[in-house]
């Protein structure tokens, strides 16, 4: 059983098409990275997978269960930083994160308990400060802490490292891959591919309009491979990505 | 000094101004503007600076009329300004400057070059010449120095404004000082009926009030505006004074920025009364119920006008009561100050529910909960805290309001409360819906709610303040305590509109919940 299943995918916009019938699968245990220029649907992927958006059409199965927004079940089961992170501003992370554990079923106990183990991790224990004081880092962590605290088997990180200190960074892929070893997955998307190229095991390429152009195991890297695509082959994860989204470098004599 | 650069950064106000006009908002209060500017424009042409000074000359005491006039232009431009935001908002603040490469002089030229020149203060510019204009046309002072009079009067009312303005919003962030500001609203709202027998006692007051005035801005250009010897520059020189203490305690003012209030460490706790309270509508609701009770709390606006609810309808029963010959007496007044007090608490909030939470909005979806879980949870809260009102509001009524005491009086007055509570509530399930664009009405209404809440909410407030008087002139005697039953069964009527309109505007949410988060995270 897939961990996640996509099914010829489709979400548009009135006449703007976001994703165009995009078809992928991640396996459980895998951390899967989901790449893509700005604006090419990878959020609106995300959102389509977590119920915060209705798929034009196409299938999304999580846990191998069909998903939509109302589906409680599938909810508490999986765990999302979104892009936006989400919080509520004049809240304090204790109270945001106790408030997210209680919607999520965990009792008073574990509740007090988890709260307190990721604000000491994450070094956000001043209680001085609301939400709205933090630093965008510190944002970053508190909606990091709010997508794990119910242990969800499935995972989804919407550009999770990006404005986050390197120790951060660092602690956090440290939770993924332990996380990803229990068997649980995760599906992140983000611009950093020297990170993805070191945490993911999976990687998924899309375009403009969320088309899906290579998909393949980056671990291959690891070990002094190659990644190979309408047979060229590619040392790193960043040649791939600029061969397949046609990124190129504009030279500005005046810079 | 790069004046090039003020320059660009002035248009680039105008051009932002413009750009919100693309957004459905923004056209309805282009509208507004427009309308109200030819209002004002057609107004002026008619009883205009000129005509003004037609009357002055025409009355034999010229100076006299012209320093009246010009005082009370003064004073309106001030007012509007400070407590309509009017000509006061839409100016760069200091640290959007500081990213382009102008001084502080410049900037703070900038800054009030803009604020001058807002099409606002334009229209006060219009009618001070206008009247000197008119003076000067019937022979009553100099072009040159009702000119300069008018423009230094001019100047100094925006700087007035703006120390003034400074002053309230540093009075707005202390604790408290939304309380002490409303009581100084509600002072100089009575100051009228209040001076005038004071007067009469001591007419003395008046005498010293005249002395005082001689010394204002709008005197001094008085002087200058109908003199034509020493005694007009003397004018001149009396709002130079004044612009010039007016404007040091503005450089004084900016250059000391506010003290923003430090939450104290380790008040976080566990278990608060929000948690408690929410317990009682189960795990699936209750913590959303805490939730927004903890997020309101937290909230100024919100802070502000809930605990002000009941001594506002006091306010309202007892002065608005006295003044106006009410039709069906005091008791009509009554009722519709609990009709009132159904919804005042909590309307603004109530009428957009989802507007001060921005990206938080995504969390509710989020949630394992149905998407619509945390919009009945608000619901209910705001009924709840609305309902919270109207015990103590009975009690109060039956203690202070100088009636003989009738049980049926409160339960008509507790009825027609619970009526309006649950009506409101119901309206504003759909407004939260259908109009939850964040409108800026912060210069005209002094909230930031959609257009469709204003109405709700403004309307509201008006049809409860007056329609109950109109039904007491046309059916004398049917709101009295004698019908109080009818009260009685429009409560529960209320109560299945708000029942009923909770379903199925749960149902209408779950279809525009994607519509609604583009809106509320500002990406439409």
């Amino acid at each position: 059983m897939d961990a996640i299943r996509i099914t010829n995918l489709v979400k548009r916009y009135g006449a703007v098409t976001a994703v165009e019938n995009l078809s992928l699968s991640v396996r459980p245990g895998r951390i899967f990275g989901f790449l893509g220029p700005n604006g090419s649907g990878k959020s609106t992927t995300i959102g389509c997978l977590t119920g915060l958006l209705d798929p034009t059409s196409g299938t999304v199965e999580v846990l191998g269960e069909p998903f939509d927004s109302e589906n409680a079940a599938i909810k508490k089961r999986i765990g999302v930083m979104p892009e936006t992170l989400g919080l509520f501003d004049p809240l304090y992370a204790k109270e945001f994160l106790a408030f997210v554990a209680r919607m999520f079923g965990l009792d008073e106990v574990t509740t007090r308990q988890r709260v307190t183990e990721l604000l000491d991790a994450l070094e956000l224990s001043d209680s001085s400060k609301t939400l709205a004081e933090y630093s965008t880092g510190m944002r970053k962590r508190v909606a990091f802490a709010a997508a794990v605290i119910h242990s969800p088997e499935v995972l989804f990180l919407d550009e999770p490292f990006e404005s986050i200190d390197p120790a951060g960074v660092a602690l956090m892929k440290q939770w993924l891959r332990r996380f990803a070893d229990q068997g649980r997955t995760v599906f992140m998307t983000t611009h950093v591919l020297e990170t993805v190229e070191r945490i993911c095991h999976d990687v998924a390429i899309i375009t403009k309009p969320g088309k899906l152009v290579w998909e393949g195991d980056v671990t291959l890297l690891a070990n002094d491979g190659s990644l190979t695509y309408n047979g060229q082959e590619f040392r790193t994860l960043e040649s791939l990505f600029l061969h397949l989204t046609g990124e190129k470098y504009t030279d500005l004599n005046w810079l | 000094m790069n004046f090039q650069l003020i320059g660009v950064l002035i248009r680039l106000r105008y051009k932002l101004l413009w750009a919100k006009t693309r957004t459905r908002n923004g056209k309805i209060a282009l509208f507004f503007a427009g309308y109200l500017l030819l209002a004002m424009v057609a107004m002026l042409l008619s009883l205009g600076g000129v005509g003004a000074g037609m009357t002055a000359i025409r009355s034999g005491k010229a100076m006299l009329v012209a320093g009246a006039l010009l005082g009370g232009i003064y004073a309106q431009a001030i007012v509007a300004s400070v407590v309509l935001g009017f000509g006061m908002t839409a100016i760069f603040s200091e640290t959007e400057l500081r990213r382009y490469p102008v001084r502080a002089l410049e900037r703070r030229l900038t800054r009030h070059f803009i604020g001058i020149v807002d099409p606002y203060w334009l229209l006060f510019l219009t009618l001070d010449l206008g009247l000197a204009f008119g003076l000067y046309l019937f022979g009553a002072g100099s072009f040159w120095l009702g000119l300069i009079a008018a423009l230094l009067l001019f100047c100094s009312n925006y700087v007035a404004a703006r120390v003034l303005g400074m002053l309230v919003d540093r009075l707005m962030m202390k604790k408290g000082g939304s309380a002490i500001m409303l009581v100084c609203i509600m002072m100089l709202g009575l100051l009228p009926a209040t001076l005038g027998p004071v007067i009469r006692k001591n007419p003395r007051i008046l005498d010293a009030a005249a002395r005082l005035w001689q010394s204002t801005p709008p005197a001094g250009a008085a002087v200058a505006m109908t003199q034509s010897n020493l005694a007009a520059v003397s004018g001149l020189g009396l709002i130079l004074l004044w612009m010039a203490a007016l404007l040091a305690v503005l450089v004084v003012l900016e250059r000391r920025p506010p003290k923003t209030r430090v939450a104290q460490a380790g008040k976080v706790a566990w278990e608060s009364p929000f948690d408690r309270i929410g317990a009682v509508f189960g795990p699936q609701t209750g913590p959303l119920v805490a939730f927004w009770l903890r997020f309101y709390s937290r909230h100024n606006r919100f802070r502000t006008i809930y605990p002000l609810a009941l001594p506002l309808a006091a306010f309202l029963q007892f002065f608005y009561g006295r003044q106006v010959h009410a039709a069906g007496g005091t008791f009509t007044i009554s009722l519709s100050v609990f009709l009132i007090l159904g919804f005042i608490g909590t309307s603004q909030f109530a009428v957009n529910q989802f507007g001060y939470v921005g990206g938080g909005f995504r969390r509710f979806l989020l949630l394992p909960t149905g998407a619509a879980t945390a919009f009945r949870a608000g619901s209910y809260m705001f009924v709840m805290l609305s309902a919270a009102l109207i015990l103590p509001a009975a009690i109060l009524w039956s203690l202070f309001v100088p009636a003989r005491f009738d049980p049926r009086a409160i339960a008509m007055l507790v009825a027609a409360s619970v009526t309006s509570l649950f009506f409101f509530h119901g309206i504003a399930l759909w407004t939260s819906l259908l109009g939850p664009r964040r409108g800026n009405y912060n210069q005209s209404f002094g909230n930031d709610l959609s257009f469709a809440g204003n109405i709700v909410v403004i309307g509201g407030m008006l049809s409860l303040l007056f329609l109950p008087q109109l039904a007491a002139k046309q059916w004398p005697g049917a709101l009295t305590p004698y019908y109080w039953w009818a009260a009685a069964v429009a409560a529960p009527l209320a109560a299945v509109f708000y029942f009923t309109s909770l379903h199925f505007a749960t149902a209408l949410f779950r279809a525009k919940r994607e519509s609604l988060m583009v809106l509320l995270e500002g990406k439409s």
